[in-house]
């Protein structure tokens, strides 16, 4: 009797088993029920991807549409930070990679050693980073200058009501309350925008903290990737941080004008960014920092950011779709920028990426 | 009298305060609970179930992808652990010597101490870096090692609560040492082990940290056992994590399904252990 039930038991639990697998196989009904395509494809072509969370909004909206668009390819691209990008597509786990941070010359010899091949750097996009905050009662757009913010992330600058802070935002109310400061916890592309523009406008940020992916910050919280930092601005009252302008404005965050090297205070924008690029001298690597850019219009802590695309592709199938996909990207993939804030790509650098899609074999 | 109205004193507050400590005990429980169904009920939805996630700060989707996922990856840390674990606690029980079973119980004490983040390092190097990507097959192997010395120690006990004399009366009658072991112990000790097992499962199903660099995670179906699969704690992590709302929402319907999910398996495995009480009394 005993025996006869604990065998039952066992064929209840290879049945549950053996649904769990038959629903995870391609084609059956489980997996079935949401393919958005009607026309029935063959297994599509999964490619893998992850790096910067600071484009990922207007990634995934391109990989989404270029799904629709080509069935057959999937790319799976996961925010992990442009640290753990460049790493992961360094040890080859990945397809490909992401950054904010264009590669350190140490960084793309590491690749070449473990790819055989070289790194290539595709820009995509235009960004900003601009320092976002949650101060209760204040709705107004403060005013930042390159000394408050890097005094407030180098600890100097504690109150929100400090001298620096007040002098530039006369009208604006600001209250006697700690400033939380939160910065990225792990590698970060952001965090070299961030830090490449303090370390340029502060020698001493420059001298004491510099300038990578992550440093030794001398005040301040860890949030990780540009959506955990957004999502702890918005829970703690007193915070500053610094996202991409479009998590801003997707979480209705208050950010502030950044005073630019001519003096000018500048609010992240199509216009200010786009004038930023246009001051680039685009190196044949596409490796260039648009930091502190020279300019009246100019909002100074934009950047590009980077695809990393390994110029050797041993699979067929997947070269041409990630050929394909940066070809669409740098032409029709252009015009979705603009809904997610982001700015275009100058056309000259159009064009000299276009030439550089044929070095990937 | 005076000393026993001391004493009925003592022994009323005694009392309310050990049963304050208990309610205490169990409040984050109930709380946890509360919050997950008040939160999670009103977020669960078809397209929550059905459909694949949308892009990133856009509204709606769901974690269909996920929640095969994390059926798949329980799967596979079944494939792998349990056979292993199964055999290995018999082996301990029935046939191990003195020196073999202390350094195996020894280390999979050790085993279940370990941070289940060390675990994923070392699928991560043991298996992602040779495959060269992520897969759901890291992701398996990460939870069956976690997977492992539950089932191990868990076998090797219920197997002990087996009278000496059903192994002696079953030798007795001609039958050999691996015939008891096979058709006497082990199922005798089945419906404990079978416990062992779901209880395990259950641990493992809400394991985050093994699989943030071995399963990794999909925005889209993970088609047989190569490719990196998507799984409902690490779609928590991630949006519990971000800013938005409605991911927010997600998070909390994927944190019931899940909780949920463990609870029917640690019910199931009560009522099997409840089934081997009632056997053995009519026995």
């Amino acid at each position: 009797m005993k025996n006869r039930r604990v065998w039952a038991f066992l064929c209840d639990l290879a049945l549950c088993v053996g649904l769990l697998t038959v629903g995870s196989l391609p084609g059956s009904g489980l997996s079935g029920i949401s393919t958005a395509a009607p026309v029935a494809v063959p297994s599509p072509v999964l490619i893998n991807a992850a790096g910067a969370t600071f484009p990922q909004p207007i990634y995934s909206k391109w990989f989404d549409t270029y799904h629709q668009q080509h069935p057959d390819v999937e790319f799976n691209y996961q925010g992990v930070g442009s640290g753990a990008g460049i790493r992961q597509t360094t040890e080859k786990t990945v397809d490909f990679g992401a950054s904010d941070m264009p590669m350190t010359d140490q960084l793309l010899a590491d690749a070449k050693k473990n790819l055989g091949c070289d790194l290539l750097h595709f820009p995509t996009v235009l960004g900003a980073a601009v320092p976002t905050y949650n101060i209760p009662g204040v709705t107004a757009q403060l005013k930042f200058t390159p000394e408050s913010l890097s005094n407030i992330y180098l600890g100097k600058i504690t109150k929100w009501n400090d001298p620096a802070i007040t002098g530039p935002n006369p009208g604006v109310k600001l209250p006697d309350t700690d400033i939380v400061v939160i910065h990225r916890s792990e590698g970060s592309g952001t965090t070299f925008i961030w830090t490449d523009y303090l370390s340029k406008v502060n020698p001493e940020w420059a001298s004491k903290v510099g300038h990578n992916s992550s440093v030794n910050w001398p005040v301040g919280l860890g949030g990780k990737g540009n959506e955990g930092v957004a999502g702890l601005v918005k829970q703690t009252p007193g915070a500053i941080g610094y996202i991409e302008l479009i998590y801003v404005i997707q979480n209705n965050l208050s950010y502030g004008l950044v005073q630019n090297s001519s003096g000018k205070f500048i609010k992240a924008d199509l216009a200010s960014v786009t004038a930023a690029a246009a001051t680039a001298n685009m190196p044949a690597d596409f490796r260039v920092s648009i930091t502190n850019a020279p300019g009246n219009a100019v909002y100074p802590i934009s950047s590009f950011t980077w695809l990393l695309i390994p110029s050797h592709i041993p699979d067929g199938t997947k070269r041409d779709d990630i050929k394909g996909f940066l070809k669409w990207m740098l032409t029709d993939g252009q015009k979705y920028t603009e809904a997610l804030a982001y700015a275009p790509l100058p056309k000259a650098v159009v064009a000299k990426e276009l030439k550089q899609i044929d070095r990937i074999q | 009298m005076n000393r026993l109205g001391w004493r009925k004193a003592v022994n009323a507050i005694m009392s309310a305060v050990t049963a304050l400590c208990a309610v205490t005990a169990v409040a984050p429980l109930l709380f946890v609970l509360g919050i997950l169904a008040v939160k999670g009920a009103s977020s669960i939805n078809w397209s929550f179930l059905t459909q694949l996630p949308k892009p990133t700060g856009e509204l709606g989707g769901g974690m269909a992808n996920a929640i095969v996922g994390s059926g798949q990856l329980l799967l596979l840390a079944a494939l792998f652990g349990v056979p292993l674990g199964v055999a290995g606690g018999i082996y301990l029980s029935e046939f191990g010597g003195w020196g073999v079973p202390f350094v195996v119980r020894y280390a999979a004490d050790l085993l279940v101490s370990v941070p289940s983040i060390v675990i994923g390092i070392f699928a991560y190097a043991v298996v992602v870096v040779r495959m060269g990507h992520f897969s759901s097959l890291a992701g398996g192997f990460a939870l069956a090692v976690m997977l492992l010395p539950i089932v191990v120690t868990n076998t090797e006990q219920f197997l002990r609560t087996v009278p000496v004399w059903l192994r002696e009366g079953s030798l007795a009658l001609g039958a050999g040492h691996w015939k008891t072991t096979i058709s006497v112990v082990v199922p005798a000790a089945m419906q404990g082990i079978l416990t062992g097992i779901l209880l395990a499962l259950a641990r493992v199903a809400g394991e985050t940290a093994p699989l943030l660099f071995t399963a990794f995670n999909n925005d889209y179906w993970a088609r047989g056992f190569q490719q990196p699969v998507s799984s409902l704690p690490v779609r928590i992590y991630e949006y519990a994590l971000s800013p938005y709302d409605d991911y927010h929402r997600q998070a909390w319907a994927a944190a019931l399904l899940l909780l949920g999910l463990v609870l029917i398996v640690n019910v199931l495995s009560r009522l099997v252990l409840a089934k081997k009480m009632a056997s053995r009394r009519i026995a």
